[in-house]
């Protein structure tokens, strides 16, 4: 326990510092209060509206939590395809790639007039934002498997599909994951941007709706108190995503899980 | 299938339950989703009419909320839903796209938008005449318009605004060239606070400025058409074209319960005010309420003959020639086609 408190101690320490600099700052008068609010009045603000705040972050929550998880289902699975076929990496990779520069406001709009007002627009804006890693990181873990472990897989007699899935497969795990944990984080603010960018029924709208329609009330203060609530979100997200790493892969780890806290892990620690 | 034992031990052995329990949450989450379903406050039988709002609610949607929460729409058969929009330039294409029953939006919007080739039509105005306002702050110096000289504007990026700053300006006898115009986008009044811009042209007098008055900014106010810019509806409730024309029952229907709950606003704003924030709970009751207020006497048409809702056809047609003239649009709304606006859903008008 208090090897934990210990190893979270340059982080509280650097969160501490620059919420002390931010504070002299406003309180020095170097900064409107409408442009930014001082840490202690956002904090203020987020205590007297905490109802709003859960209420929204409710709703941000599950869209995170949904379209991480279709964007890691999708991303993978378009990555194992794309390993498994040249001529469909040929022709998905670019469209994948071009996908990171579709402006969403543009496309707001027309997924609305597909899917309505619910949660399915903001999903797929997510998948969109999200699913781009997971393929990269996951085509990249399967080309950089063991090509000894292949070879012997095959002089054992196991086919195409037996290799991948006892060789190629448990090998690019690890690098998926890494792409989870860049979709999970990039996710928070794929939220964002599904909920501004999307219309929307009903009086909570998430975070991201509530943060826009604060910034237009002048309610700077309360703005950045929900923007705090995602910024803490995110990383308690990324950090559940490493506990459940250890469930779901617990040999993508194995060498590293000794020097915890968690930091990305380099590939080659693995083999 | 089979699976030869020698592969088992060289492979890296993957425990099977990992898969199981990626499945299974990914299950679980599926089916969380699928127990979210929203509550609706409707009567058996009340048709589903959705209408999307111009902008997060706020006082401007008082009657609308008014009459949806006293049950005045279902007494007529309508299920209203309001919908709010990502920006402000959706709800019409949504409309159009035949996505929603009803917009709400500008009377410029809504001749921009005919200009493009949409078959809407105006069937009420919701607000009378401009809220936009050329609004600044005491210690940028400008009392009035003509003080703008060799100084610089914000405004929201919009092409008609620029015109109307254009207009103001040269009404109040200023060389248009000499004021320099920013785009701020939505931080009105943070641009004006932080001094980077003197003044800001986009603001309503019955949001924006309420705002700074509570700050005790004490703003400079000056509605536009104050300014030189003909009078138009700021709000105005769009319709298809082809709806107007299949559906008149149910227009007519919800226009009349949406004057009973103007009337209701009316006799008590504060009550109305507290039905916005409940629509929309990061709204403050004090603004809401003080806004509601202040927007009253813009809701009813100047001559006190014409019913709650009235399109002045002449101010139509000033408006709709000074679009022109200022190339916003390119064809004349007061020759082409069908007229942009109807008043004959109102009540006690038509046939």
């Amino acid at each position: 326990m208090r090897r934990r408190v210990l190893h979270a101690l340059p982080a509280i320490a650097l969160a501490l510092a620059l919420v002390g600099v931010w504070e002299a700052y406003v309180d020095l008068g170097l900064v409107n209060p409408i442009v930014l609010p001082a840490p202690h009045e956002v904090a203020a603000e987020a205590w007297n509206n905490a109802g709003l705040l859960a209420a929204n972050l409710e709703l941000t929550a599950q869209e995170v939590g949904l379209g991480v998880l279709l964007a890691l289902l999708c991303g993978f699975v378009l990555g194992v395809l794309i390993h498994l076929s040249p001529p469909l990496r040929r022709a998905v990779y670019p469209l994948a790639v071009g996908s990171q520069a579709v402006p969403v406001a543009l496309i707001g709009v027309l997924l609305v007039f597909w899917w309505g007002f619910g949660v399915l627009p903001k999903l797929f804006v997510i998948v969109l934002i999200c699913f781009f890693p997971v393929v990269v990181t996951t085509v990249d873990g399967l080309a950089a498997v063991d090509p000894d472990q292949l070879k012997l897989l095959r002089t054992l007699g196991a086919s195409r599909w037996q290799a991948l899935r006892f060789g190629e497969l448990p090998a690019a795990v690890p690098a998926a994951l890494s792409g989870a944990r860049i979709a999970l984080a990039v996710g928070v603010i794929g939220a964002y941007i599904a909920e501004t960018s999307t219309a929307t029924s009903g009086p909570y709208a998430g975070l991201g709706h509530q943060i826009n329609a604060d910034i237009n009330g002048l309610q700077t203060p309360r703005a950045y108190a929900a923007a705090v609530v995602l910024f803490v979100f995110a990383i308690a997200c990324f950090y559940t995503l490493a506990l459940a790493e250890r469930v779901l892969a617990p040999w993508a780890n194995r060498s590293s899980l000794s020097s915890t806290p968690y930091g990305p892990t380099t590939r080659g620690e693995n083999r | 299938m089979r699976i030869p034992p020698a592969v088992r031990r060289a492979a890296v052995l993957a425990p099977r339950y990992g898969w199981s329990v990626l499945i299974a949450c990914i299950c679980a989450v599926a089916l969380a989703a699928c127990g979210t379903k929203q509550d609706t406050l409707s009567s058996p039988g009340a048709k589903p009419f959705t209408v999307m709002l111009d902008w997060f609610p706020n006082a401007d949607h008082a009657p609308l909320y008014a009459a949806i929460s006293h049950g005045y729409f279902n007494q007529v058969g309508l299920d209203v839903r309001p919908i709010v929009p990502s920006e402000t330039a959706e709800p019409l294409k949504l409309l159009a796209a035949g996505k929603v029953d009803m917009a709400i939006s500008y009377e410029p919007q809504l001749l921009l938008a005919r200009d493009q080739g949409l078959k809407l039509v105006s069937i009420a105005a919701l607000v009378q005449r401009p809220l936009t306002s050329i609004i600044a702050l005491p210690s940028a110096h400008v009392q009035k318009v003509a003080d703008l000289a060799g100084k610089r504007v914000g405004t929201a990026g919009l092409a008609y605004q620029a015109a109307e700053l254009h207009t103001a300006l040269q009404a109040a006898g200023v060389n248009p060239s000499s004021v320099q115009e920013a785009d701020v986008g939505f931080n009105l009044v943070p641009a004006m606070l932080s001094g980077k811009v003197a003044a800001t042209l986009g603001g309503y007098w019955n949001y924006e400025a309420l705002q700074l008055e509570e700050m005790h900014k004490h703003p400079i106010v000056i509605p536009i058409d104050q300014a030189g810019v003909p009078i138009y509806n700021e709000l105005v409730l769009v319709v298809r074209s082809e709806e107007a024309r299949l559906h008149g029952e149910d227009l007519r229907a919800f226009l009349q319960a949406l004057t009973r709950g103007e009337q209701q606003v009316r006799a008590n704003p504060a009550a109305a005010a507290a039905l916005i924030v409940k629509a929309n709970p990061a709204a403050e009751l004090k603004l809401q309420t003080a806004s509601v207020e202040k927007t009253l006497p813009a809701t009813v048409p100047t001559n006190k003959s014409d019913p709650y809702g009235w399109q002045d056809p002449s101010a139509w047609a000033a408006f709709g020639s000074w679009m022109l003239a200022h190339g916003l649009i390119h064809s004349n709304p007061n020759t082409t086609g069908l007229p942009p606006f109807t008043n004959e859903f109102l009540p006690g008008q038509g046939i």
